[in-house]
């Protein structure tokens, strides 16, 4: 598999803030990556980082075998799209995407046609005056149709009411599948998007907390539910994600845990259930939280 | 979809319930990557896994400029996995639960024969086996 | 590692092509960069016209003409053209950067092609204001002895002489546009307010050090020698060192929410 980006020891400081602390992760080509993660982890920082658009106070960043920062080469290749995009005002619609194909050398415009048709955005309105959804959905197929190599969408479904959201997830898998690219996404709709995705990059705190394919964090996870000391005696030694309690009874996420592993728990009287990707990445993004917690 | 299960493990279990089913059958083409992946909305890398973990057990082959087909002797090879299955799957937690209830081995007996007999009476169309 | 070369539908953007497309940008929205001061132009004009009109009509009878007619010859009337074309380039570029860089263009390539829409939205209004005074002189003022594109400290020269005039005002205002704009780009109002305490302490300070030094004489000696055509030239130099300024000051620039 050939890589497409590589972040090593990638950081960005906001004065003493560090909105994205020691960031090192490697993007393969033609596939669809998650960045995941709670509002305010850093996940826009860093596709900003990648795409030149904020500099890196340190490390460093590789995209396509170079640097991207001021690198019209590089930068022609990518697209990135994001929630908070501002156009000029007096922009329309057609306004976007008349110009979208200078910038873009792959634009497909009968796609982008399809697209707007299937979005409803009304061509001619003032960019001022869409609606969240329309806006959202402007972005969205500038994002489809850029057929850039390298594509980022930050977001940018926020917008979007449920039915346009799906439309949006199914035309990306199947202009995916016809025309591969690179894509990654960033939401907290995880489990919405969790089909999607072949791996997974989870950020918390600017740190990179979870870097795996998803097929093997599905059901890596289990929650073991039950009287404290039955669960704590379960537990010990093995990796707790995540733990809850409530008067005597105390559930507890325990991270790989084989078919073995599961009997032996139901033999001690535990309850066992399987832990959703959702589940998984918000219970390891509470850790952080829970953690402090206690410490304080 | 399961939410805690891989993927690739559903796909490839609702080809096998497929080919068990007598829906698909051998040595007939089974659907395009990209047709499973349109169909159940996933990432076709995913669906692909699905196809190639059956193409490793000797369920599917590939023919080559065609697509992905049925092997023979699948569906039988397929029958003995899941019976082998059925123990563990079915059997261990019924008695773990009658157990827990209570309910003794002839009393188990007596509701096996009982529902066998209901189901003869009206047979359920998916049995296949 | 993948390289532009080998990925797959990826290509090399020739770097001709991505400085034209953000000039086609900037005139994507032909209103804000032509039309409306176009626009504003002909109302100025009109209503200036209008200001001779009624002057001449409340003259009475008798009085010289000629006389009043020379005072027009002191509009300053276009100059609200130019001083209209600063507001032209700052919201030119603090509207279309953020856009801009989120089409993957390079802070350079921007700078390149927006310098460019500039040149030649100054050509082009050089072109238009050569054009009207040379109906105002045709016409004797419009009929009403005005200048509004040929007041005295515009000398009624060749209007070959005078497009060059217009074509160095223009491009003056618009490069020193495009510097505070990059400024508010990159430092958004602190930087404008610093900006421009900076610029307010350089003036009085130029003002103060001409004044103690005596220096006005030779101030005027100079301003009368170069002659309009000699100053308008000159402040091509200012113009450019606002352009190159403008592009060291945008090339940290980062899109900010």
């Amino acid at each position: 598999m050939t890589t497409v980006v590589e972040a090593t020891g990638l950081t960005k400081k906001y004065g003493k803030f560090a909105a994205v602390d020691d960031a090192s992760f490697r993007i393969e080509e033609n596939r669809i990556y998650g960045l995941l993660g709670r509002n305010g982890a850093g996940k826009t920082t860093i596709m900003s980082l990648l795409t030149a658009q904020v500099f890196a106070s340190s490390g460093s960043i590789r995209v396509f075998g170079q640097s991207p920062v001021e690198n019209a080469e590089v930068l022609g290749n990518i697209c990135f799209i994001k929630e908070s995009q501002t156009y000029p005002e007096d922009f329309r619609p057609r306004h976007v995407f008349a110009s979208a194909p200078w910038f873009f050398p792959n634009w497909d415009q009968d796609f982008a046609d399809r697209l707007v048709a299937d979005f409803r955005v009304p061509m001619n309105r003032r960019i001022k005056k869409l609606s969240r959804g329309q806006l959202s959905a402007v972005g969205v197929i500038v994002g489809l149709a850029s057929r850039a190599p390298l594509t980022f969408f930050d977001e940018p479904y926020l917008g979007l009411d449920a039915v346009a959201r799906q439309t949006f997830y199914d035309r990306l898998l199947e202009d995916f599948a016809e025309h591969p690219r690179t894509v990654i996404l960033s939401t907290h709709l995880i489990d919405e998007v969790s089909n999607l995705l072949e791996h997974v990059i989870v950020i918390d705190d600017g740190r990179i907390i979870i870097d795996e394919e998803s097929e093997d964090l599905r059901g890596s996870a289990t929650i073991v539910a039950g009287a404290k000391s039955a669960v704590d005696g379960f537990v010990a030694g093995r990796d707790v994600i995540h733990r809850e309690a409530i008067g005597g009874l105390v559930t507890a996420t325990v991270s790989h845990l084989d078919e073995a592993g599961r009997s032996a728990a139901r033999a001690a009287g535990l309850e066992t259930s399987p832990v959703s990707l959702q589940q998984l990445i918000v219970r390891s993004t509470n850790l952080s939280e829970s953690e402090e917690g206690q410490k304080s | 979809m399961d939410e805690s299960r891989p993927i690739f493990l559903q796909i490839a279990e609702a080809i096998e319930n497929d080919i068990l089913a007598g829906v698909l059958l051998e040595e007939t083409q089974v659907p395009s990557t990209n047709e499973f992946a349109a169909f159940y909305r996933i990432n076709p890398a995913t669906a692909g896994k699905g196809v190639n973990l059956l193409v490793d057990d000797g369920i599917l082959y590939k023919k080559r400029g065609i697509g992905m087909f049925v092997a023979a002797g699948s569906r039988a090879r397929l029958v003995a996995k899941r019976r082998d299955q059925f123990e563990a799957e079915y059997v261990q937690p019924l008695i773990t639960e009658a157990e827990k209830l209570g309910i003794t081995g002839p009393q188990l007996e007596d509701m096996i024969n009982r529902n066998r007999a209901k189901q003869s009476a009206h047979p359920d169309k998916e049995q296949a086996v | 590692m993948t390289t532009i070369a080998t990925a797959r539908g990826a290509v090399r953007p020739k770097a001709q092509n991505r400085v034209l497309a953000v000039t086609r940008l900037q005139f994507v929205n032909r209103w804000t960069m032509f039309y409306l001061p176009a626009i504003i132009l002909g109302a100025i004009l009109l209503l200036n016209m209008a200001i001779w009109y009624i002057v001449l009509a409340s003259l009475p009878t008798g009085t010289d003409v000629a006389h009043a007619e020379k005072g027009f010859q002191y509009t300053g009337a276009v100059f609200y053209i130019f001083i209209y074309m600063l507001v032209v380039a700052v919201q030119a570029i603090s509207r279309t950067f953020p856009f801009a860089l989120g089409f993957g263009v390079t802070r350079r390539n921007y700078y390149l092609g927006t310098a460019l829409s500039f040149t030649i939205l100054a050509i082009a209004f050089s072109v238009l204001l050569t054009v009207l005074s040379i109906i105002e002189l045709a016409t004797n003022g419009w009929g009403a002895g005005g200048h509004m594109f040929t007041p005295t400290y515009l000398t009624n020269a060749s209007w070959g002489l005078r497009f060059v005039m217009y074509l160095c005002l223009f491009l003056f205002f618009l490069f020193v546009g495009s510097a505070i704009a990059s400024v508010y780009v990159r430092w958004r109002a602190i930087g404008i307010t610093a900006f421009f305490a900076i610029l307010a302490l350089l003036i009085v300070g130029g003002i103060a050090i001409i004044t103690l030094g005596h220096y006005w004489t030779a101030v005027g000696t100079w301003l009368a020698t170069t002659g309009s055509v000699g100053l308008t030239a000159w402040l091509l130099l200012p113009a450019a060192i606002a352009a190159i300024a403008g592009f060291f000051v945008l090339r940290r620039a980062t899109p900010k929410s």
